[in-house]
């Protein structure tokens, strides 16, 4: 049966903005699947509240809507579009659990409106354990031993039933959120409390342990006759007890014999047909004991996933387009497998190759937080490699990292850093075995399966002997080294070589990688599909690349810091080169990017991005230049490096970008303008820091050389915490890495600004004024576009200073800086000379095509070439807010107070017709609750106190009660304001945060400065955290608020779709 | 680690490729390759193997180590085994240590994936596994190696074939009498065949008519079995009397000889379909379904008898992947219903064969 003709518009859900658990693998299978329904001719309307994405490029679907995912906004919008369809299965859980709540609210039925690919009955089924749990019962599913809990009381006797260790698994939440292993009761009782409270339905399944079991996942689609295939099996190296999506993973299974596999597969079918999945994708995760055999079911999801987008990646079988293409009515063996051309997508692929992914972690983000892995995701982004071998595709994904050049460095050996899970565990591995530590010994410490340990085990034996290998026969040992996946870098290491002699002797005798195509067949038919990948174990297969081509580097695993916005700028800066004739050569690491999708450019790399890589890939695919200004900081850092081997760069040279970079010339480059910038000096030691800091004076910021994403940067008070930073971050701080040192603006307004620079023009973006003042980093304020509260004549100083600026540099192409605004008087902060995290924000708020225009620039293309008269951002009439999401749930230990050091995972986007409008949406979108009545705890430090106190009268009209901390509840009774005094923590109970735990207080605001007072009001924020209490800890935030939820209080707002983007 | 690049495989076309000899003796056989993700040892024990050298796509061989339970027949039948790494540790050798137990040479290194595109595009030559010291010498191995092997006996199946005949007790009482004509079988469609009848009688595959016959069977099943259908004779005459007289069940090669015996032509395809993952529409069981397969010929849809219905296609290719004709009741698959390796989806066919076919239980 072809697709069906009673559907001419559907509704796809978005998963909003990026949090640990859930990140840009949505975007790229919500992107995936518009495209395809698109060219079926239906109208596809999109949802979602994530500026950073492609999909919401206005492009992408027929009409973007970038409004919160709550029912009211979506009840507005079906309103308007009245499609016949909503599917649900793109967007993450998000997107069901949005679903559900509208089948529940009865909004579909009014809008006469069907879910496709999921019914409501099928997400309970997979989500309801209990309900899960009679599904497999019925298919004779064995899973581990467990109980729904609903109440403390009936856990603790479970609990003491079942024995330790226990799994906690709260129903409905994301990536674990809320879940962990209780090895006693002590840590049992607390973790049951909490997750009682993250559960949206407070059920809890507490689950005998399987730790140590070996873990795979099955991805798996059916079409409506009930065809049902395997896309992908997924092996975890680290056994049962860490997270899925915090484990290293192999596709294809490595270690399970045909005669398991197919009884796992049997199994999956069943579990399938018997949940009513009807059509899509969905995957299933298993445990397999690891003597006995016994097999368990973890869970499943009815949708597609971060595996699923994995899957896609590591076979070449686009699983969420075909989703979407079964949805509207298609069967499997209706549609064509776009990579052979000739068979059709009901088949399983085969592999003749192998894949790991690696997660990386930002642990070192959030001191306190233990560097410990368990069933509660704390990853934030992921690498995938592609090698003939496992060994040669684990290696690769370690480089592709960019956690460390080797790949595999020599680390301190640690028994606790091998046997307890954590963020650097698998090198630890390879140093037990450096160590001579046997694989029967490992595995005792870790559980893991033997095969990966004799894989890893054999390495460093090659390792141990290449110094010796290398001297009888450099070629086959250089080879062979190659063939297992050792970077040029450790090989230099072992050898006690540089790097370049090491490839310059790879490259005189010939060793060079091919590049093979994935095909999804393992050869077995003809295809053309340009995704590769390098090896050294074949021969090459690629045809030579049709000229001109440009190679574009992407950014690599998402971080905190770098994340979606990169890849935003990747696609689009690909569509922009193929606008303009030019063939196009990705390369990137990361598997939940849309840039990965073998179809966004001509020729698809999935490398690591090393310097060593892209070199190579440059000598077989002949670009005549790359781009590196698209993938934030990971591609500039490389830039030097593949210039000086011939790479020629395209956009801003290398000289404009270290005059950006380099922080010594930029301040002489400012000055030399008479531009204003805050008073610097470098401290390679504390005695250094002493002679500087009356002249820099105090507050200043301080941060090591070399950062991104402001990592360690803090802002200091006085002489004694200049002492205590050097202190703490002694092993970050030398004289050849000194430590920065920077006035810092108090109070000062700050601003991003995102331009293009050609040969004889710029555009400016937009100007977007940050929420919070100076000392917030730029991703974790809020901001506004229009700027509120930014003078005209500041604006108008700000683009003739920018433009200025943006031509001193030379740059050419994409600029963005910082800049701040105190008395009237703009300092420049910062300048990147690439595009930033800001511009796909400001590019959908303006509807400026930036990233275009950032390509023009690169190919020179001059002002009579381009319509510059369209772009004009301060003509712009909706008012867009930034708002920003934290993961500070997910890491126990952590404080929510913002500062330099960026910490937020995902951003989201209020579009309004007005200021508050605007702002309202982004603080839904962001998860705050904006109660419209109840208690405000207030807790100010003293200089806040006076200003605030117009704000405070504000709550009080609004209808709110008051309490404080006995400071702040004194000062506001001299002012003749009712409020409630409350006890600080250390005057004993009951005291302030008994009050929020309780749930008497509606939200919070709570600003400190300084060490001591951040400390002594910590339980304050956490409380808040863990009980998803709004806690505002900047005063601008909570003005925001305010104007927010005075909207709220109003009631009613609108929603309307994107604009399309102007024309180039 | 220090590694040589002993071995070869030389096909007899001309194309060598250089790898890794680990053991076993120097063998020659047609070069085939099958892109199962799992189940060497399955496949190294299908008889439909034999004279043919296995590539496997997959490039990690001998993860899961070996299991007595899941041989096919009672040997080893490959002439060769060829991946890109071979389990080789310390601690697990087993799938190796097998395989050049049984005297078989196995390759690793070998650039398979350029192997199977030099298959794919130029069809499946005879080619040789040696060890030798430099290339000549490899050339010269080679050329005799297949010189010498390739024209032995021409029918296969005979080789294959028991050669007494063998009774084995079905496990369902109230099943029926099934007589299986053993073209090379492999294990797991007697043992499908076990649980659904109550008795089975294994023949050799040049039995006389008269010899089948007196053990009155309810149904006959032709099996899988190596080489050319057109060479095996003996089991065509036979079978061509038995049609319209009893329920005939043909797997693969018994699939061939069937529709030979029906006065259709079979065809040798370019590389064949080797693998689990070819997707099936059976329209007998009216579903899609994934297949294991084996086979390098083919049965040509045109030159079929019009009262036999096409009605099972491979959708990669749309070849004939079965056919059926319900006046004449006889079923022939080109696939592998027993699975082994492979996915499971169409055991339901033995279940068509006994309950529909052969009508038991009565």
């Amino acid at each position: 049966m072809p697709r069906r003709q009673d559907l001419k518009k559907v509704l796809i859900i978005g998963s909003g903005p990026i949090v640990i658990g859930q990140a840009c693998e949505f975007d790229y299978s919500g992107t995936q699947a518009c495209k395809a329904l698109m060219s079926e001719g239906l109208e596809v309307i999109l949802v979602n509240s994530n500026p950073a994405t492609i999909m919401t490029d206005p492009e992408i679907a027929t009409r973007v809507y970038i409004e919160p995912l709550t029912p009211e906004a979506l009840d507005k919008i079906l309103e308007i579009e009245k499609p016949q369809a909503v599917i649900p299965t793109l967007g993450g859980q998000t997107a069901l659990n949005l679903a559900l709540s509208l089948d529940e609210k009865g909004i579909l039925k009014k809008h006469k409106c069907i879910l496709l690919g999921a019914t409501p009955e099928v997400i309970k089924a997979a989500e309801d354990r209990e309900l899960f749990r009679n599904i497999l019962d019925q298919v004779h599913a064995k899973y581990p031993q467990s109980e729904m809990v609903r109440t403390f009381e009936q856990g603790i006797q479970l609990g003491d039933k079942l024995g330790y260790p226990l799994i906690l698994r709260p129903n409905y939440t994301l990536g674990g959120g809320g879940g962990g292993i209780a090895y006693s009761p002590e840590e049992y009782h607390p973790m049951l409390l909490e997750a009682l409270n993250e559960s949206p339905t407070s059920e809890v399944l507490v689950e005998e342990s399987i730790l140590g079991w070996k873990e795979f996942e099955l991805e798996v689609m059916r079409d409506h006759t009930g065809t049902f295939v395997v896309i992908c099996s997924i092996e975890n190296l680290d056994p049962c007890g860490v997270h899925t999506g915090d484990s290293i993973t192999v596709a294809p299974q490595q270690t399970l014999s045909d005669v398991e596999y197919q009884s796992m597969r049997d199994e999956a079918r069943k579990i399938l047909n018997k949940v009513g999945l009807e059509t899509g994708g969905a995957n299933i995760q298993f445990a397999v004991h690891p003597t006995s055999g016994a097999r368990v079911v973890i869970e499943m999801n009815p949708r597609v996933s971060r595996s699923s987008a994995l899957a896609s990646k590591a076979t070449g079988f686009p699983i969420a387009k075909i989703a979407a293409l079964l949805a509207v009515g298609y069967r499997l063996d209706e549609i064509q497998n776009d990579i052979t051309k000739t068979t059709p997508s009901c088949y399983e692929p085969a592999l003749d190759y192998v894949v790991t992914k690696i997660p990386r972690f930002a642990f070192e983000k959030f001191p306190g937080s233990p560097d410990i892995l368990s069933t509660q995701m704390k990853s934030v982004g992921e690498v995938m490699a592609i090698g003939r071998t496992f060994q040669e595709s684990l290696m690769k994904a370690l480089q592709a990292l960019e956690m460390d050049r080797e790949g595999i460095p020599d680390v301190n050996f640690q028994v606790d850093h091998v046997s307890y899970p954590n963020s650097k565990r698998i090198w630890h591995l390879f140093q037990a075995f450096r160590h001579g530590h046997k694989i029967s010994d490992v595995f005792n410490w870790t559980q893991i399966t033997p095969w990966f340990l004799e894989q890893i085990d054999e390495l460093v034996q090659f390792e141990k002997e290449l110094p010796s290998q290398f001297k009888k026969d450099s070629y086959l040992s250089l080879l062979q080294a190659k063939k297992k996946g050792f970077s040029d870098a450790r090989i230099a290491r072992v050898l006690k070589m540089s790097e370049i002699q090491i490839r310059q002797s790879r490259w005189k005798q010939n060793i060079h990688p091919s590049y093979l195509q994935v095909d999804t067949c393992a050869g077995e038919f003809d295809s053309s599909t340009p995704y590769f990948y390098s090896t050294y174990w074949s021969e090459s297969q690629v045809k030579p690349v049709v000229q001109p081509a440009v190679m574009i580097i992407g950014s690599g695993p998402n971080r905190i810091g770098q994340g979606i916005e990169f890849d935003y700028s990747c696609v689009r800066g690909v569509k922009a080169f193929q606008k303009r004739g030019w063939k196009t050569i990705m390369v990137n690491s990361n598997p939940e990017t849309v840039s990965t999708d073998y179809d966004t450019a001509d020729y698809l790399l999935f490398e690591p991005l090393t310097a060593e890589c892209l070199l190579e890939i440059a000598h077989v695919f002949k670009p005549q230049g790359f781009v590196p200004q698209f993938g934030g900081q990971t591609p500039l850092n490389i830039a030097s490096e593949l210039v000086e081997n011939n790479l020629p760069v395209m956009g801003s040279g290398l000289e404009a970008i270290d005059r950006a970079e380099d922080r010594g010339h930029f301040s002489k480059l400012c000055r030399e303008l008479g531009l204003q910038i805050p008073k610097a000096g470098m401290a390679g030691n504390l005695q250094m820091a002493f002679k500087l800091d009356t002249e820099i004076g105090y507050p200043m910021i301080l941060r090591p050389s070399y950062v991104l994403g402001g990592r360690r940067m803090e802002v200091i008070e006085n002489r004694d915490e200049l002492a205590s930073y050097f202190e703490r971050h002694a092993e970050a701080i030398s004289v050849d890495k000194p430590c920065l040192m920077d006035q810092f603006l108090a109070g000062a307004l700050e601003v991003d600004v995102d331009l293009v620079r050609g040969v004889d023009w710029t555009v400016i973006g937009g100007v977007v004024e940050h929420i919070e003042a100076a000392g917030v980093h730029s991703g974790d304020s809020m901001g506004v576009l229009p700027p509120q509260r930014l003078k005209q004549e500041t604006c108008e100083k700000i683009e003739v200073l920018s433009k200025k600026l943006a031509e001193m540099l030379d740059v050419v192409g994409h600029l963005n800086l910082q800049l701040a605004i105190k008395n009237d008087v703009v300092y420049v902060l910062e300048a990147n000379p690439r595009s930033s995290r800001s511009l796909p924000f400001v590019a959908k708020a303006t509807e400026i095509p930036m990233i275009d225009l950032g390509v023009a620039a690169c190919l020179g293309l001059k002002a009579q070439d381009l319509k510059l008269q369209n772009y004009n951002w301060s003509d712009t009439k909706t008012v867009s807010v930034k708002g920003v999401v934290f993961p500070f749930k997910k890491f126990p230990q952590s404080d929510s107070i913002l500062g330099p050091e960026m910490k937020s995972t995902g951003e989201t986007m209020g579009r309004g017709e007005d200021y508050s409008e605007a702002l309202m949406k982004a603080f839904i979108s962001s998860f705050y609750k904006l109660p419209l009545e109840g208690e405000v705890f207030i807790s100010l430090r003293e200089k806040d106190k006076e200003p605030m106190l117009p704000l405070v009268k504000e709550l009080v009209l609004m209808g709110y009660t008051l309490s404080a901390t006995s400071g702040t509840a004194q000062y506001l009774a001299a002012q003749g304001i009712e409020c409630l005094s409350l006890k600080k923590v250390h005057e004993g109970r009951p005291h302030c945060v008994d009050r929020i735990r309780q749930g008497l207080v509606s939200f919070v605001i709570n600003t400190t400065t300084g060490r001591t007072a951040i400390e002594a009001s910590f339980d304050i924020r956490r409380a808040c955290t863990n009980l998803n209490i709004p806690c505002l800890t900047e005063s601008d935030t909570a003005e925001a608020f305010l104007i927010a939820l005075k909207k709220a209080k109003r009631g009613d707002f609108k929603t309307q779709s994107l604009p399309p983007m102007k024309s180039v | 680690m220090s590694i040589k690049f002993n071995g070869y495989l030389v096909l007899e076309t001309g194309e060598i490729f250089q790898g890794v000899w680990h053991g076993g003796i120097e063998r020659a056989g047609e070069v085939v390759f099958n892109t199962s993700h799992s189940g060497y040892e399955e496949m190294a024990t299908d008889p439909s193997y034999m004279k043919q050298i296995i590539v496997l796509t997959a490039p990690m061989q001998g993860n899961y180590g070996i299991e007595d339970k899941v041989w096919e027949s009672k040997r080893i039948w490959i002439e060769g085994f060829i991946c890109v790494q071979i389990q080789n540790t310390v601690v697990d050798q087993k799938w190796k240590k097998r395989l050049t137990d049984y005297q078989i040479p196995l390759l690793s290194d070998i650039d398979t994936r350029k192997l199977v595109l030099r298959l794919r595009s130029g069809g499946t030559p005879w080619g040789a596994i040696v060890h030798a010291a430099d290339v000549l010498e490899a050339q010269q191995k080679a050329k005799k190696l297949i010189q010498s092997n390739r024209d032995l006996e021409k029918d296969w199946v005979w080789i294959a074939s028991r050669k007494e005949i063998e009774n084995r007790k079905g496990q369902n009482p109230k099943g029926p009498r099934i007589a299986v004509l053993d073209f090379g079988s492999k294990e797991n469609i007697l043992r499908e065949l076990e649980k659904r009848t109550s008795e089975l009688v294994i023949f050799p595959s040049r039995s006389k008519l008269e010899d089948i016959l007196s053990f009155k069977p309810h149904g006959i099943m032709l099996t899988n079995g190596p080489g050319d259908p057109q060479d095996v004779e003996v089991a065509r005459e036979t079978i061509r009397q038995l049609i319209g007289q009893i329920p005939i069940f043909g797997i693969c090669m018994g699939h061939q000889v069937l529709g030979l015996a029906l006065g259709a032509k079979t065809y040798k395809m370019k590389f064949g379909h080797r693998g689990s993952n070819h997707p099936i529409q059976d329209g007998i069981l009216n579903e899609i379904y994934m297949t294991s397969q084996n086979h390098g010929y083919a049965v040509d849809e045109k030159t079929l008898p019009s009262d036999v219905k096409v009605t099972h296609r491979n959708l990669n290719d749309q070849t004939v992947a079965g056919f059926y004709s319900s006046e004449k009741n006889i079923l022939g698959i080109q696939y592998h219903p027993e699975a082994c390796p492979g996915p499971h989806e169409a055991y339901g066919l033995f279940n068509f064969f006994i309950e529909k076919m052969v009508g038991f239980p009565k």
